[in-house]
């Protein structure tokens, strides 16, 4: 079946194709924008570095009708439970973006509250650099998630951590095992030894 | 020869000389009184009611009007530089009118108690609670010393020299619902009685058992 | 009457018209991390409270394992909206701790840099409290001057968002050659669009609806809560540090204070647009008064030598090498500098006992303190007008918890 000018408009292709087409086209993003990030997030969205040309228009801020979560900014121990909440409720197919240093891996902030990253807690599958990453690195990422997805529909389903593993993912937990050398840590004991080391000399 | 940001010849600078002069003069007596590096002054207090008391009598003194509260921190002076006590507790103010800054200190043991200054200036509520949430320092009728930036169950306090800066705790779920001071009893105000609401069905008598009197 | 209960779950109960919601801690990006849990009554909120600390990265802390300049970093990431304002008075207190004054050419620039950030950060807070209320119109005419102003500050030193522009004596870069005819074009171009925005917005019959005598915070409240910036002028607190307790050049540069007298979000928006307006003015001036000259002050401990030297002179290796990696070595002292940010008094109260570390960095946030405020402001009032009292607080995630 062919128009007058010899275009077809029907086109035999395998269904898993199709969908792969279907969803990498039109990935509705979930933005979880925390902090720094989060404003360049917004700056994608925006009319300069439109992200809607990738078919990332509907800017939902429901997990229930996203597909795709981006997590934008520092996520911290407090945070984390709800971020989790938020990945469980969406529904199947979907994928998650770490954008930024933060997010990817803690980035500069490797303190008592902040999560090394967000995959202590869930599966993600494009990881952004940068602090903040420009929105032409969002768009980058975006773009290759859409190509993981066209590659990888036979992917297997993320084996995501159980609870225990996200517990024990979480390195330097209280009083387990880290060797603490930061050293500006100061206690009165210290105090102690160094007035008496003084005084010696 | 300019050493700082201050623009020379700033009009604020002769209240802040006045203001200086009458902290010695009236307050200064037997409190230690400095200047810092920007020439602000500083006075410490005794223990932590001086500070409350001078906080409340610049308010009204007419050469410093404080109506404002700047900031409340602390820092840990574990190694006694500052005095012979754990912790110094800093009160930074300000005045609106008359363009003048004051900081009042006062050194604090590890176990001692401070004074709320929330009953002055509303903004000191949160600001104690941090206080609290970093140092442990607790405050003498606070209406709601609890842990603010971090979670309520987090153990120790981040701020102090001995907790070690990547000591972290995980959490698996979020806070509780709370709606105030404390988050286990929940104050219902039923602001409406009248046909149709619950204080006037029989079920709704038999769930909200009211105490007291109307 | 009040009746306490034991059992949350007894109020979901289907008689109760009280209902407990949580508005956050997973916002729209615009606002970030924050969480106000309300009781309820139909549509009106009849009881809140704030709990925030969802974005707390313990900034105060690394202040006590970073040097100096490693901490600079930092201070973007606190402010985010407006970057250059929160490094450039690091800067100044780092600078007051020493006894280093600026020279003339890098006061300019600080004060051109300074506001520049107060116009991209109201351009945020109005592009997002309009797109809250529903004007998706204005959030794209004003973010696509947020984006002209970022290509600028590209061009001065290589970022966008986070900058990390100033240094402790100068600035990291000088301004470009072609700087000069851009700010020009940016200051007669950009008042336009405030215009246009203002034509929208300010006799619109809904936006007049939606944001007048809404979320009133009264000057007596404004001083008790410590609320500075815009919320506190909109309420009638004459308070702007760059006229009151003025540093750099703003003595000698002609601009206006906006002082309001409902404090509603109308108020607010209308000051905001009022202070772009000004800084454009301030802007303008600043840029025919410009000085050449050096841009880094004269003194060895923390003259950042120039790059070819460092590459070919021993000496200045070393002295490159000592900046870095030992650190400034700050006398001992203790300073609290506050300048007149795009939010409020933004202060650091930095400790000092001598050394290339600080002893104790804290940040006073006007974010902080403006937001205590709202739990108490939006009681009685319904939720969307807590959403549209919200986007006019202008609450940045990263200086309320830091």
């Amino acid at each position: 079946m062919s128009n007058k000018d010899g275009s077809s408009f029907f086109y035999p292709t395998l269904l898993s194709e199709a969908a792969k087409w279907a969803q990498k086209n039109s990935l509705w993003p979930m933005p979880f924008g925390t902090s720094c990030c989060g404003i360049e997030m917004m700056s994608t969205i925006s009319s300069t570095y439109d992200l809607s040309r990738f078919g990332a228009e509907v800017v939902r801020f429901s997990p229930r009708q996203a597909d795709m979560l981006i997590v934008a900014g520092t996520i911290t121990t407090k945070m984390a439970p709800v971020l989790r909440t938020i990945y469980d409720q969406m529904l199947e197919p979907k994928w998650v973006i770490a954008m930024g240093a933060c997010s990817s891996s803690g980035g500069i902030f490797d303190t008592y509250s902040v999560l090394q990253g967000i995959d202590e807690i869930m599966p993600v599958d494009v990881y952004v650099p940068g602090c903040p990453p420009i929105p032409e690195g969002l768009i980058h990422a975006i773009i290759h998630l859409q190509k993981k997805i066209e590659n990888g529909m036979d992917r297997k389903p993320a084996e995501r951590p159980t609870f225990d593993d996200a517990q024990n993912a979480m390195s330097y937990r209280k009083g387990v095992g880290y060797d603490l050398k930061a050293n500006f840590v100061i206690t009165p004991d210290h105090v102690k030894e160094a007035k008496a080391k003084q005084e010696l000399k | 020869m300019r050493t700082n940001s201050i623009a020379p010849g700033a009009a604020y600078l002769i209240a802040q000389d006045n203001a200086d002069a009458r902290l010695t003069e009236k307050y200064g007596a037997d409190r230690k009184f400095e200047k810092d590096k920007l020439g602000e002054p500083v006075i410490w207090a005794k223990n932590p009611d001086d500070m409350k008391l001078l906080a409340k009598s610049f308010k009204i003194d007419p050469s410093f009007l404080i109506d404002f509260l700047s900031d409340i921190t602390a820092y840990d002076n574990v190694d006694l530089e500052d005095g012979d006590k754990r912790f110094v507790l800093v009160y930074q103010l300000y005045s609106t009118t008359r363009h003048v800054r004051i900081r009042i200190k006062c050194l604090l043991g590890e176990h001692e108690q401070a004074v709320t200054l929330s009953d002055e200036w509303a903004g000191a509520n949160w600001l104690e609670r941090e206080v609290f949430d970093m140092y442990g320092i607790t405050f003498r009728d606070h209406p709601n010393l609890r842990r603010i930036m971090m979670d309520e169950r987090f153990s120790g306090h981040p701020l102090r020299k001995e907790f070690p800066m990547k000591q972290r705790e995980p959490f698996s779920d979020n806070i509780r619902f709370h709606l105030g001071a404390n988050p286990l009893e929940v104050d219902a105000h039923i602001t409406e009685v009248g046909p149709g609401t619950p204080l006037t069905t029989k079920l709704g008598q038999d769930l909200y058992k009211p105490q007291g009197s109307k | 009457m009040s009746v306490k209960i034991q059992d949350p779950h007894q109020l979901n109960d289907f008689y109760n018209p009280n209902v407990l919601i949580n508005l956050g801690p997973a916002h729209p990006a615009m606002h970030g991390t924050l969480r106000v849990m309300c009781r309820v009554n139909g549509e009106t909120i009849e009881d809140a409270a704030c709990e925030i600390g969802y974005l707390h990265r313990g900034i105060e802390k690394l202040g006590e394992d970073k040097t100096y300049h490693q901490w600079m970093v930092y201070t973007d990431r606190l402010n985010y909206c407006s970057a250059l304002n929160n490094n450039i008075a690091y800067a100044m207190a780092v600078e007051n701790l020493m006894s280093i004054s600026p020279t003339e050419r890098c006061q300019w620039i600080r004060v051109i840099c300074m506001e520049l950030s107060r116009i991209i950060d109201h351009l945020v807070c109005v592009a997002a409290n309009a797109l809250d209320i529903g004007a998706m119109t204005v959030f794209f005419l004003l973010i696509h001057w947020r984006e002209q102003a970022y290509t600028m500050i590209e061009s001065m030193c290589g970022m966008r968002l986070t900058t990390t522009y100033a240094r402790i004596g100068g600035m990291s870069y000088d301004l470009p050659d072609n700087f000069a005819a851009r700010l020009t074009k940016f200051c007669e171009e950009f008042p336009k669009t405030i215009d246009e925005v203002e034509g929208l917005l300010n006799s619109n019959r809904i936006w007049i609806d939606r944001t007048k005598d809404v979320g009133v915070i009264s000057k007596a409240d404004a001083l008790s809560y410590s609320i500075t910036g815009v919320i506190a002028r909109a309420s009638g607190v004459d308070h702007d540090l760059r006229r009151d307790r003025p540093y750099y050049m703003y003595p000698d540069l002609d601009f206006d204070v906006v002082v309001g007298s409902n404090g509603d979000v109308m108020d607010r928006y209308l000051i905001r647009m009022e202070e772009m307006r000004q800084s454009v003015r301030l802007l303008k001036q600043c840029n025919s008064r410009i000085t050449k000259g050096p841009l880094w002050v004269d003194d060895k401990r923390v003259l950042i030598p120039d790059k070819q030297d460092v590459y070919t002179k021993m000496e200045v290796l070393i002295h490159h090498f000592k900046i870095f990696m030992d650190g400034i070595q700050v006398p001992k002292g203790e300073t609290f500098t506050c300048v007149e940010g795009p939010n409020g008094e933004l202060g650091f109260y930095i400790v000092s006992r001598g050394g290339p570390k600080a002893w104790r960095m804290r940040v006073k946030s006007p974010s902080f303190m403006n937001y205590q405020a709202f739990e108490h402001s939006i009681k009685g009032g319904k939720i969307p007008d807590a959403v549209a009292h919200l986007g006019s607080v202008n609450i940045i995630a990263g200086e309320l918890d830091r």
